[in-house]
């Protein structure tokens, strides 16, 4: 059900963006900021439920909530001249990269366990 | 929170997400075309798309500025009487200024650097600045069909008005603050005989130039002339009571 749900948005999204109005070249970089703090916010959603403790409301409000302050803090920036969004993309880009790690640690050490059961399985039936 | 909530708000997420990465990469894919390393450049460039952008939408409202604006007039000229004399009027002074195209008799006159003189070739008296067109040529030329009773003169498509510059800007020449190199077609529409025989008589402009640029005159009875695309607006003059 969830699945699905996610497949067809992705879908449906990527068909509105085809034929949506393209923004202006003043503010593609504010999108580009906050599409980067929404992907933030996914790979720690799907950590969350990886672990267990996945909240709804959290992950909302941390989707919306990082890509407006990343705007925000990107218009900021700009009025200040000072390159505020670099520190923006460090900071997600590398929780995403601590967050992928976890992630990863977490399947590779099911898969690990699941081929020591079997062997020790193999091993049991052996004797 | 059921499962279908969290479907639904997931599937939201999703699309929003896509949708912007999307857009994103289509913004980028439509100005991108070149990527500069160097950081000034990108900086310039920028710079440049950003006032482009700024000119196309002012560009627009002004179309439409005018189109509203020729609307009322419309408007106006049905509802009272004796206004129809004054559209005349307005549309008569409208080509007077030059903000209409307009089409007639007239010359077309084609000046051309000479490149093919080199400073080896060159005597030592001589210059080679003076095989290029500069922006004193364009004016007199311009004086000379003015003279010759020209009413309507354009420059590469820029139309001289009333507050048209012919300047020299470095390796380029501007009119009406419009960057125009050579060749440069210069159309005027009037008498086409006069127009013709004030330029080419014996001792006259072209035959001046003749020694250095490469120059044709052409007489011709269709000449279109386009209209002038800036805004004439004054500030510090006002009528006299």
């Amino acid at each position: 059900m969830i699945l699905i749900a996610i497949i067809v948005g992705c879908i449906v999204g990527a068909l509105i963006g085809l034929f949506a109005p393209m923004v202006s070249y003043t503010y593609s970089g504010y999108l580009a900021i906050a599409i980067i703090a929404a992907l933030d916010s996914v790979f720690g959603g799907i950590l969350a439920t990886l672990k267990k403790n996945f909240n709804l409301t959290i992950f909302i409000t941390g989707f919306f909530g990082n890509a407006i302050l990343a705007i925000l803090l990107t218009l900021l920036g700009q009025k200040l001249n000072v390159d505020i969004y670099l520190a923006a993309i460090v900071v997600f880009v590398g929780r995403i990269f601590t967050n992928l790690a976890i992630i990863r640690r977490y399947y590779v050490d099911m898969v690990m366990k699941k081929i020591e059961d079997r062997k020790e399985k193999k091993e049991t039936n052996n004797k | 929170m059921n499962k279908k909530q969290i479907a639904i708000t997931l599937g939201i997420m999703c699309l929003i997400l896509t949708m912007g990465i999307i857009i994103q990469i289509r913004t980028i894919k439509s100005t991108n075309k070149v990527v500069s390393q160097s950081f000034t450049s990108n900086n310039l460039r920028d710079q440049v798309l950003k006032w482009k952008e700024k000119y196309d939408n002012l560009y627009e409202e002004l179309q439409e500025a005018q189109a509203t604006l020729e609307k009322t007039r419309n408007e106006a000229s049905k509802n009272t009487e004796g206004s129809e004399e004054k559209e005349e009027a307005l549309k008569k002074n409208n080509i007077l200024i030059g903000l209409t195209d307009v089409k007639g008799e007239g010359v077309t006159i084609i000046l051309k650097d000479n490149n093919s003189i080199s400073s080896g070739s060159l005597s030592i008296t001589d210059d080679v600045s003076n095989y290029l067109v500069h922006n004193s040529d364009l004016i007199s030329v311009v004086n000379e069909l003015k003279n010759a009773g020209a009413e309507a003169i354009s420059i590469n498509d820029q139309r001289i008005v009333i507050n048209t510059a012919i300047n020299c800007a470095g390796n380029v020449i501007t009119v009406n603050d419009q960057k125009i190199s050579s060749p440069f077609v210069i159309k005027a529409i009037g008498n086409s005989s006069y127009m013709y025989s004030a330029l080419t008589r014996p001792g006259g402009i072209i035959e001046s130039f003749n020694s250095y640029l490469i120059t044709s005159v052409k007489e011709s009875n269709n000449i279109t002339i386009k209209k002038y695309t800036g805004v004439i607006s004054s500030k510090y003059m006002k009528n006299v009571e």
